[in-house]
């Protein structure tokens, strides 16, 4: 091997592993996008889901069952506790992201924050699966397998949600609502279940972002929010609303974080990407896949 | 003459026989709180635009009034200064970055520049002290240095503060500069349609408001004598900065202070029992709830409650 590849190989591990995973951040900022495309919410609660997607596999680990076996019960559980703050927070803000939305939805997640710190304690936990200490080997490469499985996961999750959105005819409903709430009423369409079931949906993907992310990544009950700043970047690079944006986003700042923490510093992996969200903010609002000027 | 009332009882609490330093320094801290929401008021509650970052204006007034005194010994009463100097450069880059856009992008990006600024401050341990944070020098008591054992003088400074930026916002809700940002808080379209220059007149109200956070930031620091990443930039210290107003009452001049006022109690006494009972972070679930009640039930906080009273 000459110099030259042998100083790529760096390169390529931190590109390798920001893919792996950024496919999970991809997967949370989805649901995040889902919200805001749809309903024009801001769930900053969102990350909280996620945490508590976590605990559901720490939780299951403790009684000897496999994180990865718990994701389904982790979709129904987010999504049942994603419908209930609907109805009792953001269903009156539905339309607008105003300012009291956002602030409902920071004061929503610190409660949702303490709660989980009331109930699990304020110490680190980690859940590792059946695949937990294994590493694969590709040429001079190594990747965890824990890894590779959750970067499958959510993609199969992405794709399962894109093909509900466009397939499906509860996904032309969903679509409908969200192009023009109004005239989906006019034509018969309830928008209040068809909201529920998106947001339900959005949270239930965060809860199996959770589950697999806890398999390789541990958790504590500040993790959530620690997650925003992750969602809310990968979804404005990739597009406020876009589902294939919001994943490629993830993506991305997965590849970027692991780039800057190789080449740069691990302790400021994430200034980069601090500062590509207000460029993107300044220049391309909608993003690189964004359909809509807010 | 109302007003004169109640500064006077604040300016003669530290005269009096049964007023302890623990009140002295509960009512310190409460001044402070009051003088920071009533900086974010303005560019929140009169204009509209929801910063969550401008904990880095506090960070950046404590932290450059403090290293400016430990590295160089400038005293705090110019340092504060370059404080606020460096807290409007970078309001200034942020706000013509992010605040053409509607409200939502650039409340997000402030939080991601809270963030950065945490990431920054955690990392240069020379300069900031990182993760443990920067104490100043203590010099004992020094006008020199604005430092005290006793925390009397900060309630005098703390109350300067606090009726200065009443007046202040009181100019501002009464000038033309604050019906303008008013405008463009409710309507957006209809203000730029009335001839308001929208940008012009958001950046405006943030850079005011992002000097007015700095210059209490010195105050913050010469009080506790000490800053960290957490207490600077973090997100908990961004929405503590917002309950003052939105409690008392977004976009008024009293509101900052009733509801800074009645902050203090609630906190000091949910610190109280929850140390009695072993618990952390109830203060933070308490400002959640609180955050939660006030925007689903009370969005016009405690003036605009009693408000309504008096026209019924």
């Amino acid at each position: 091997m000459s110099g030259f590849e042998a100083a790529l190989v760096p390169v390529g591990q931190a590109l390798l592993s920001g893919i792996l995973v950024g496919g999970v951040y991809g997967l949370l900022s989805i649901g995040f996008s889902l919200a805001f495309g749809v309903m024009r919410i801001v769930n900053f609660a969102h990350g909280d889901l996620v945490m508590y997607g976590m605990y559901v596999g720490v939780v299951s680990a403790t009684f000897g069952i496999d994180p990865l076996y718990a994701i389904p019960f982790s979709f129904l559980l987010m999504a049942l506790l994603g419908a209930a703050q609907y109805q009792l927070v953001y269903r009156r803000f539905v339309g607008f992201a105003t300012l009291q939305q956002l602030l409902a939805a920071i004061g929503l997640g610190l409660v949702l924050q303490m709660l989980a710190q009331v109930i699990f304690g304020a110490d680190t936990r980690s859940a590792p699966s059946m695949f937990g200490s294994q590493y694969l080997l590709i040429g001079p490469l190594f990747i965890s397998a824990a890894q590779v499985v959750a970067f499958i996961v959510a993609v199969i999750a992405t794709i399962a949600v894109e093909a509900l959105l466009l397939g499906t005819h509860w996904g032309r409903t969903v679509r409908a609502v969200a192009d023009d709430i109004e005239a989906a009423e006019l034509v018969g369409l309830s928008s209040q279940f068809i909201n529920i079931s998106a947001f339900a949906l959005a949270c239930g993907l965060a809860g199996i972002a959770g589950t697999i992310m806890v398999t390789y990544y541990p958790t504590d009950p500040s993790k959530g929010l620690s997650l925003m700043p992750i969602a809310i970047i990968a979804t404005t690079i990739g597009g406020l609303g876009s589902i294939r944006g919001s994943f490629l986003g993830g993506i991305f700042c997965g590849m970027v974080q692991q780039l800057t923490a190789m080449l740069w510093n691990s302790a400021l992996q994430d200034v980069p990407l601090y500062v590509l969200l207000l460029f993107f903010i300044a220049y391309r609002p909608t993003g690189m896949f964004g359909f809509r000027t807010e | 003459m109302r007003p004169l009332l109640p500064i006077a009882v604040v300016a003669a609490l530290p005269a009096l026989p049964f007023v302890n330093n623990y009140i002295l320094a509960a009512t310190v801290r409460a001044l402070i709180f009051i003088a920071l929401g009533q900086a974010w008021n303005i560019v929140a509650g009169i204009g509209g635009q929801l910063s969550l970052g401008h904990g880095v204006f506090l960070g950046l007034g404590c932290y450059v009034t403090g290293i400016l005194f430990n590295e160089l010994g400038v005293p705090p009463w110019i340092g504060v200064w370059a404080g606020a100097l460096v807290a409007l450069t970078v309001a200034l880059v942020m706000g013509s970055m992010t605040l053409r856009m509607r409200g939502v992008f650039f409340a997000l990006a402030t939080v991601a520049v809270s963030l950065a600024f945490d990431q920054l401050a955690r990392h240069y341990v020379d300069l900031t002290g990182g993760d443990n944070g920067l104490a100043l020098k203590f010099l004992g008591n020094s006008l020199w240095a604005l430092q005290s054992r006793s925390p009397a003088p900060f309630v005098y400074a703390g109350l300067v503060f606090v009726v200065l930026y009443y007046w202040i916002t009181q100019r501002i809700l009464a000038s033309r500069f604050g019906l303008e940002m008013r405008a463009v808080r409710d309507d957006e379209i209809a203000a730029a349609a009335a001839g308001v220059r929208v940008f012009r007149t958001k950046l405006l109200g943030f850079l005011v408001s992002a000097a007015m956070t700095a210059l209490a930031g010195g105050l913050y620091m010469q009080f506790y004598q000490a800053i960290d990443p957490e207490s600077a930039f973090g997100l908990g210290q961004a929405i503590q900065l917002q309950l003052p107003a939105l409690i008392g009452g977004l976009g008024t001049a009293m509101g900052p202070i009733i509801g800074g006022a009645l902050m203090i109690v609630v906190s000091e006494a949910t610190n109280w029992g929850a140390t009695k009972l072993g618990l952390i972070g109830v203060d933070i679930l308490v400002y959640g709830l609180v955050l939660l009640i006030v925007v689903l039930w009370a969005p016009q906080g405690i003036v605009g409650v009693l408000s309504r009273g008096r026209q019924r």
